[in-house]
């Protein structure tokens, strides 16, 4: 057993939910192993030192023993202060927590993922919310393999033009619209070039990038919902009727 | 060892209770049955009676045996400030440190978004009605210091200051009779954020 304990790997902690009276089921990202559920034996006690360290959106080593996946969480401590994520910052931050459980597969190794996570909640932490939110699902796309190329045309291959209209069909890419009125569904294709490199500043290029990403992690997720986003915009109705 | 089918089904009805597994289970089995069977049937008559008379407050969302809570229907209590907490024994410990004398609203529970509790789950359509009555003044987040209670919190307030009412968190730092060298980083650091000026 003490060969297959792993020694104070970096994490961050994505879900936690109670388990038997004392205990916790953590849901972490690990740097080095990927996703991994431990379970925490007595987290849940009123004096437990694990109370104020396994928080979300904080950096973390993490100790625990047995088999990666399914194993005993046997310490964890705060790896730095890490960002400084607002009250406001939180629900974005949640939805970022969500697409990683539900798109990595257990033990499935993305450094790339674990480090664009960081930077992220450091965007979040800025205020800059739809450009972090953004760049981390594209990023995320890309590592899963499910990237959307918005500078050529699928169908044709040719470069977008940048007067022209298209469509993003989840699966396929970008087509150009054939239709002389563009509906509502169209993007330019000079906000889909904007958004190709990473500029989501206007605000027809950030409509166009939330609609395509969303799209395209809706594929991903093959009909599952994600209940982050719902109560994001369950709040947001709530505040617009207030 | 098999049980006889009554002793069975007493000994896995008990087992419904948070901390109690077969082992503890059996033990109250026998003590119920060998020394006191008058108090087991006490326990029968009270739990019943709870499970189908105690309800939530309609106001607060206490546990209540009636339409409205002692707490709700008291006249004394200052209808003008709300704490807002998580749960009904939150209610009874800020009750029991004796420092608050207005009513509360109960959320049973905090926004957990991965799990897809959100406003509607935790009553805000009651309390949004409670806020536009008119009779409150200040509204007091007495929500968790977890990141989940913070982000209850935030939003509460939201909807709260948007009302022109008054929302105030509760404050988090170091414990009475605690020692600093102890304390977690998190919560000094809280608790230096929220330091108060010596008048």
């Amino acid at each position: 057993m003490t060969l297959r304990r792993k020694l104070l790997e970096p994490a961050w902690l994505l879900h936690h939910r109670p388990w038997s009276d004392t205990s916790r089921i953590l849901e972490f990202m690990t740097r080095n192993r990927g996703r991994v559920t431990l379970f925490a034996h007595g987290a849940r006690r009123p004096k437990s030192p694990l109370r104020p360290v396994l928080r979300p959106f904080a950096p973390l080593l993490v100790t625990w023993s047995g088999r990666g996946d399914g194993g005993t969480l046997t310490a964890a401590e705060a790896a730095g202060p890490g960002p400084a994520l607002g009250p406001a910052a939180l629900l974005p931050g949640y939805y970022l927590n969500e697409l990683l459980l539900k798109l990595l597969a257990r033990e499935d190794r993305h450094e790339a993922v674990y480090d664009a996570y960081g930077v992220a909640l450091a965007e979040l932490a800025t205020g800059a919310e739809a450009a972090a939110l953004r760049r981390f699902e594209r990023m995320l796309l890309d590592e899963l393999g499910y990237g959307v190329d918005l500078t050529r045309d699928a169908a044709s291959g040719r470069p977008l033009d940048a007067a022209g209209y298209y469509h993003f069909r989840a699966g396929r890419g970008v087509l150009a619209v054939r239709d002389a009125q563009p509906g509502p569904d169209c993007h330019a294709g000079r906000d889909l070039l904007a958004v190709a490199r990473g500029d989501y500043g206007p605000p027809a290029a950030q409509r166009a990038a939330r609609g395509i990403y969303g799209a395209a992690i809706a594929h991903c997720l093959e009909g599952r919902g994600l209940a982050s986003r719902e109560v994001m915009l369950a709040m947001r109705r709530r505040g617009r009727e207030a | 060892m098999k049980y006889s089918p009554g002793l069975a089904r007493l000994i896995e009805a008990l087992r419904v209770l948070p901390g109690v597994g077969p082992k503890s289970a059996q033990r109250m089995a026998f003590h119920l049955l060998e020394r006191n069977r008058e108090g087991g049937r006490a326990l029968a008559r009270a739990l019943e009676e709870a499970v189908a008379n105690v309800v939530h407050c309609r106001r607060c969302r206490m546990l209540t045996d009636g339409e409205l809570c002692e707490i709700c229907a008291a006249p004394r209590r200052d209808a003008a400030s709300l704490c807002i907490v998580e749960s009904p024994a939150d209610v009874v410990a800020v009750e029991q440190s004796g420092g608050y004398a207005g009513r509360y609203f109960v959320l049973m529970g905090h926004l957990s978004p991965l799990d897809g509790i959100g406003p509607d789950q935790l009553g805000f359509d009651r309390l949004e009605a409670l806020l536009d009555e008119g009779e409150i003044r200040e509204v007091i987040l007495a929500t968790n210091p977890t990141v989940e209670g913070e982000a209850t919190a935030h939003y509460i307030g939201e909807l709260v200051t948007r009302r022109g009412i008054r929302a105030s968190r509760i404050a988090h730092g170091v414990p009475v009779g605690g020692e600093l060298e102890y304390v977690d980083g998190g919560t000094l650091a809280h608790a230096l954020a929220g330091r108060q000026v010596i008048a």
